[in-house]
């Protein structure tokens, strides 16, 4: 076993979605040695499958308004230290002729309780402010949502965790855990890659598996009681909204509609599924129905607007301590102590809670952290901007200065890449001609951001990839860029083998996406999809479902 | 205006209809939105190259074997033994050179490098007659530098598992760095556009040097050249000091969209009316028989003829379409064969056999399609629209497409005879 691996650690954080990689961001910044572990990739998990919401907390308001209040702090925290992950479109909840206009004053009158600034305005302007939204409506309320990426946002947490020296395993999972009598001392790792298993040690483990979590505590022989709500969603081919639009009622199915870069999202359907099937993220055609019956109402458009795909994400529910039975449902963050809850020393979990909240989730746990290892140090994560949204570029250089001699200062990719990584961009190296070279035209991604993205935002394959820089989530789902992108990628790992197999599972992956609404131009570029790479190129034959080595 | 026959559908089958009516001396026009699935043709067509996820090494074996209903059958074996003599020369007068033989498959090199059953390769691609001996000796696969849609990387394992040794090498001419400095240029058909004339002659300086260098004996590039004739593929290979053979790029195909233009030129050549970027919107059915048909550019004029042919393919080239609740034929409403509802037409398997491929319009044994359940005595479907095969799955689709044009063609000129 080399030194590295025998190093200890103050602090193990397990799940690489935005808690985790914000739990791991806030133990580093706090003077820990920490390491992040996380069994696929980085937002693998529900992270990356929701609505990419920056929540004002309305949609609370009426519910819960511990949570509204919490959103809405978070929300202008995350404007600050995120910039460049969040865009400021503002938000409407809208009545519909067939729902309760009377709903829309107690509305307003929560949200100014939780200190979300609520305005009520004339359907007229609402219709002005968002054409989009169905012209019929008989109530607008303007709010402060807007869109996040939770990709950049989480990789963001991680690179400033790395930054103050923590250190990060992808594609380990956590199969047991160290321990001495009543104390956890460390975690078993299994490398998804070759299977080869390790330990790594800590005086602290942190729980932030989300949903997984639930799992996770049981190798660490504790209960936590989550349950899985599966929510569906609708990416859209265009961003045929600007403003987030939600419907002013009681959540329910399909109430909101998010613009997030060059694409729309309508969400989400809630079911409650078996434990068992947390990791089957299958979209029914019943979901799908769903979500464009209810979705057409808040936009008639979505009606004749292409459908790029459909995917699924599961929250994890907990169980409130004080009910034996498990149906009570706690709503917020929740942050367990096993050692005072189940005479478990050196084991946390963080749990509960949302995207939204992922910060406060992270204080919170690194909070009971420092307690436990007797640190004071406090949290500034609140403060801090993330990497990537510095409010002037580091190493010196001024963002908009590039090595590109001709024609323009900055190329269409270039500035896409800009939107993408903020001032990190200052980091993705144009030294030649081919790193300028476009990749994903829908996207535009180029070679020399991929290049960055290999070299520094731990990128072992397509999928990393996609999720990175949004490499293929574009209107061609991948089918003209993929195949572009393992030509790069296999230049980085030169392992032909390994890369095609990752291509073939790659596309799949795009189809399972693209199958539940599989039709009209979904299923035309489906067929497209199927010649180019199981016709033209042969892919098929290397295509081995149990060569997975990520969450599809 | 009045024909003897309209087509409707430009791509490889109704091209190849097209132009054996024309040399029978009829009169034919054909309708095409200017879109053809030859434009990510993979260099090579396919008579019937796969059964049950196995290469087929006689097409014609497999063929006598077809189930009921596929396009096959409805040939039937002797007219597919009497038209397939006619598909070279077709082919050959249009300038299009086709390598293969009817009797047995051969294997052609995809651009990641498996080998795949092939009927007719296009000239000078990477083909051989079986994939575990490859007569090449060592290979120097040759790529322009900055190309990104060929993977000398992929080519190399397929060539390594082969047991053959490659070495990879790229590079670059002036007139091509002009292409380079735009972010998009670098694509395989404005590549082909710059190499001619006196470019080629430096482009065979430079892979004969990196032959010299690498001791290669055979050289493989990416099918870059010769976008409107074969004559720059030809000029190439007379420099270069040993044989030289191309892979398929990804798309844009360069010899799919040099074989469609080759058509439509030798179509249009014959006296052939091509009415291009055009969409047939409605037709005028009469007691069993279509009279006319309107297009969206001629507006009120109507196209009259005897005989219409439907050539408009699959889902992809928009011959079937699909809503959340049904699949139909968009121009005309024609009777279409789906098996089930929407939750059968894929499998969430991309690799898996998708039932939506065989999808098509109903047709009887003489191809010819059926409106609210009635037969349609003057119009045929042939090529992908006309279903009831895995193109994909079977590696039938070319066979089909130009076999289907053949026989209706003759129908058709027996018919006005």
């Amino acid at each position: 076993m080399s030194q590295e691996n025998n190093r200890h650690y103050d602090v193990i954080v397990i799940g690489g979605g935005a808690t985790g990689a914000g739990t791991a961001r806030d133990c580093a910044m706090r003077g820990l040695k920490t390491l992040l572990v996380e069994r696929f990739d980085f937002t693998a998990g529900a992270t990356g499958r929701n609505h990419g919401l920056l929540h004002s907390g309305a949609r609370y308001a009426v519910t819960d308004q511990e949570s509204a209040t919490e959103c809405i702090k978070e929300n202008m925290i995350l404007r600050r230290i995120a910039r460049h992950c969040v865009d400021d479109t503002g938000g409407l909840f809208v009545t519909l002729p067939e729902d309760d206009l009377e709903y829309q004053h107690n509305f307003v009158e929560c949200c100014h309780k939780a200190g979300i600034n609520a305005e009520p305005i004339d359907p007229k302007d609402a219709i002005r402010l968002e054409p989009a939204v169905n012209h019929d409506i008989i109530g607008a309320v303007k709010v402060p949502d807007g869109a996040i990426d939770p990709f950049r946002l989480t990789v963001a947490n991680v690179v400033s965790a790395r930054k103050d020296g923590a250190d990060v395993l992808t594609y380990h999972e956590v199969i047991g855990f160290e321990r001495e009598q009543n104390r956890i001392t460390g975690v078993k790792l299994r490398d998804s890659k070759n299977g080869e298993i390790t330990s790594r040690y800590a005086d602290l483990v942190i729980n932030a598996g989300g949903i997984w979590g639930h799992h996770i505590a049981e190798l660490a022989g504790v209960r936590v009681n989550m349950f899985p709500a599966k929510g569906a969603l609708l990416i859209f081919g265009h961003r045929v909204n600007n403003v987030v639009i939600n419907r002013c009622r009681k959540p329910a199915d399909a109430d909101i509609l998010v613009p997030g870069d060059t694409i729309s999202l309508i969400g989400t359907t809630s079911s409650r599924i078996p434990y068992d099937q947390i990791d089957n993220m299958d979209v029914t055609q019943e979901e799908v129905d769903v979500l464009m019956r209810e979705g057409t109402k808040i936009a008639p458009s979505l009606a004749y607007t292409r459908i790029l795909r459909a995917y699924a994400g599961v929250r994890p529910l907990v169980a409130s301590d004080n009910d034996p039975s498990g149906r009570s449902i706690s709503r917020g963050i929740v942050c367990l102590d096993h050692a005072t809850r189940d005479g478990l020393e050196g084991f946390i979990t963080i749990t509960g809670g949302k995207l939204m909240t992922y910060r406060l989730m992270a204080e919170w746990a690194t909070d009971l952290a420092c307690k436990k290892l007797g640190r004071d140090v406090k949290c500034r994560t609140a403060e801090i901007p993330l990497p990537g949204s510095e409010l002037e570029a580091h190493e010196g250089g001024t963002v908009m200065t590039r090595p590109k001699a001709h024609i323009i200062d900055l190329s269409t990719d270039q500035k896409a890449a800009e939107e993408r990584h903020g001032s990190l961009s200052a980091e993705i190296k144009y030294n030649t001609l081919a790193d300028e070279a476009v990749v994903c035209e829908c996207e535009q991604v180029s070679v020399g951001e991929l290049k960055y993205a290999i070299d520094r935002l731990h990128c072992e394959n397509l999928i990393n990839l996609r999720r990175r820089t949004r490499l293929g989530m574009g209107t061609c789902q991948g089918e003209l860029c993929a195949c572009r992108a393992a030509g790069i990628l296999v230049k980085a790992n030169k392992c032909a083998e390994r890369t095609l197999r990752d291509l073939s599972s790659f596309i799949n992956e795009r189809w399972k996406g693209m199958y539940p609404v599989s039709w009209g131009e979904s299923l035309v570029e489906g067929q497209f999809m199927s010649w180019l790479y199981e016709g033209v190129c042969g892919l098929d034959e290397i295509a081995l479902p149990e060569d997975k080595i990520d969450a599809k | 205006m009045k024909y003897d026959s309209i087509i409707i559908g430009g791509g490889i089958s109704g091209l190849v209809c097209g132009i054996k009516l024309l040399k029978a001396g009829k009169k034919v026009a054909i309708v095409s939105s200017g879109q053809s699935a030859l434009h990510f043709n993979s260099g090579a067509i396919a008579l019937f190259g796969r059964k049950d996820g196995k290469d087929v090494l006689h097409p014609l074996d497999e063929i006598a074997r077809v189930p009921e209903g596929h396009p096959y059958a409805k040939l039937g074996m002797d007219t597919i033994k009497r038209l397939l003599p006619e598909v070279k020369p077709l082919f050959a007068e249009a300038g299009i050179t086709l390598v293969g033989s009817d009797n047995e498959n051969h294997y052609r090199l995809t651009p990641t490098g498996m080998f795949k059953p092939a009927w007719l390769s296009m000239l000078d691609y990477a083909s051989v007659s079986r994939p575990d001996s490859l007569p090449w000796g060592k290979v120097a696969i040759i790529n322009i530098t900055g190309f990104l849609d060929f993977y000398p990387d992929f080519i190399a394992r397929g060539l390594n598992l082969a047991g053959l040794q490659c070495e990879a090498r790229d590079f670059t001419v002036p007139e091509l760095e002009t292409l380079r400095k735009s972010s998009t240029e670098m694509r395989a058909t404005n590549i082909a556009r710059f190499i001619t004339g006196d470019v080629i002659r430096r482009f065979a300086a430079e892979v004969n040097r990196i032959v010299a260098e690498t001791h290669a004996d055979t050289v493989l590039m990416p099918a870059i050249i010769g976008l409107f004739d074969e004559e720059p593929v030809r000029l190439l290979k007379e420099q270069v000091v040993c044989p030289l053979y191309y892979v398929s790029t990804m798309p844009m195909s360069l010899c799919g969209m040099r074989a469609q233009m080759r058509l439509r030129n030798h179509f249009q050549h014959l006296g052939g009316a091509y009415l291009i970027g055009d969409t047939v919107c409605s037709g005028n059915f009469d007691g069993g028989r279509l009279k006319e048909i309107s297009t969206v550019n001629l507006g009120d004029m109507t196209l009259e003829a005897d005989r219409f042919v439907l050539a408009t393919g699959s889902f992809f080239s928009h011959g079937l379409e699909a809503t959340p609740n049904k699949v139909f034929e968009p121009i005309f409403n024609l009777d279409v064969n789906v098996s089930g509802p929407r939750v059968e037409w894929c499998d969430v398997d991309l690799y898996k056999d998708q039932q939506y491929m065989k999808f098509g319009v109903v047709t009887d044994e003489s191809f010819h399609v059926y409106k609210d359940g009635s037969r349609i005595d003057n119009m045929q479907a042939i090529g992908a629209v006309a279903g009831g095969h895995d193109a994909l799955k079977e590696e039938s689709g070319g066979g089909v497409a130009i076999l289907t044009a053949l026989k209706v063609a003759s129908d058709i000129i027996n018919e006005l005879k």
